[in-house]
């Protein structure tokens, strides 16, 4: 009798322990998978960033420009939004910032995509990537600044 | 129980260790990236557009681990034919630029404890053309 009391005391401390190890280890793996996938769909949206013309004829058109890079980073495609799944559960185009850096002529010379905030249900405790993963590419497109977009 | 502990070890550090070696591949693959289209679309066959790309990827501002740490040790070499690399071309006319980043050390927590490497490198290497700027690898 005493010796399955005993067994029952260390059960229920192992337990704990292995619960608590468990718990933290799916919740490490799972923020690390997301944040391995953000790293990814911003890097995507930096390349292509970088490479697309950049057409300032309006205050409109680069608010084109940036739909299209936030459209790269979510879905993969610069056209795509309407039903087409996310590259991240749950990512929308607005939890993306776009932003560019320009020199003394007024062309972009970097420009930098990142998430603006992205909250992680990790079932056992929720958490919040806020200005991370970000990337920052030099901007190597061709500079149109009196061009409209199509 | 110790073996428990053991096994429960691998797994933390399954999750853990190698969850962070993925993200550092990832960084260090787009700084490459970067770093490389940049350094490409300053080549224009002078000796001068060899300098201003060497420049360019030290501006390359992103870092690595979660974001925290500096790419150090970066290498950049120039190419005409993609086949023979230098880091100083004595021939100007490069129109391809090679960046590695060779020593990204991951720290390994977990693994370690069960016979795991202590660190894990993750290097990455991009490689751009110029005119016009494009990954080629």
């Amino acid at each position: 009798m005493r010796r399955r009391g005993h067994a029952m005391l260390e059960l229920a401390i192992s337990a704990g322990v292995m619960v608590s190890f468990l718990a933290g280890t799916f919740q490490f793996g799972y923020a690390f998978y997301v944040y391995d996938q953000l790293v990814t769909a911003v890097g995507n949206g930096g390349r292509y960033a970088a490479m697309r013309t950049y057409r300032a004829a309006s205050a409109e058109d680069v608010e084109k420009a940036r739909t299209a890079i936030r459209n790269m980073v979510v879905y993969g495609d610069p056209r795509s939004g309407n039903g087409a799944a996310p590259a991240v559960a749950h990512l929308t185009p607005d939890q993306v910032d776009v932003e560019w850096t320009k020199g003394e002529s007024g062309a972009p010379e970097w420009v930098a995509v990142s998430i603006r905030e992205f909250p992680v249900d990790a079932v056992f405790a929720k958490f919040t990537f806020r200005g991370r993963p970000g990337v920052e590419f030099p901007f190597v497109g061709k500079y149109a600044p009196s061009e409209k977009e199509p | 129980m110790s073996v428990t502990m053991l096994l429960l070890l691998a797994v933390l550090g399954m999750a853990f260790d190698l969850g962070r070696v993925y993200i550092a591949r990832n960084e260090a693959q787009v700084f490459t990236d970067a770093a490389a289209m940049g350094a490409a679309s300053k080549l224009d066959g002078t000796t001068q557009g060899i300098e201003r790309a060497r420049t360019m990827v030290a501006r390359v501002p992103m870092k690595w681990n979660l974001g925290t740490e500096k790419f150090t040790g970066v290498i950049v070499e120039f190419s005409s034919d993609g086949k023979k690399w230098e880091r100083d071309p004595k021939d100007a006319g490069a129109t391809m630029a090679r960046v590695t980043a060779p020593s990204n050390q991951v720290e390994i927590f977990f693994l370690r404890a069960v016979g795991g490497p202590a660190t894990f490198t993750v290097p990455a290497r991009a490689v751009a053309g110029s005119n016009p700027v494009r990954l080629i690898q």
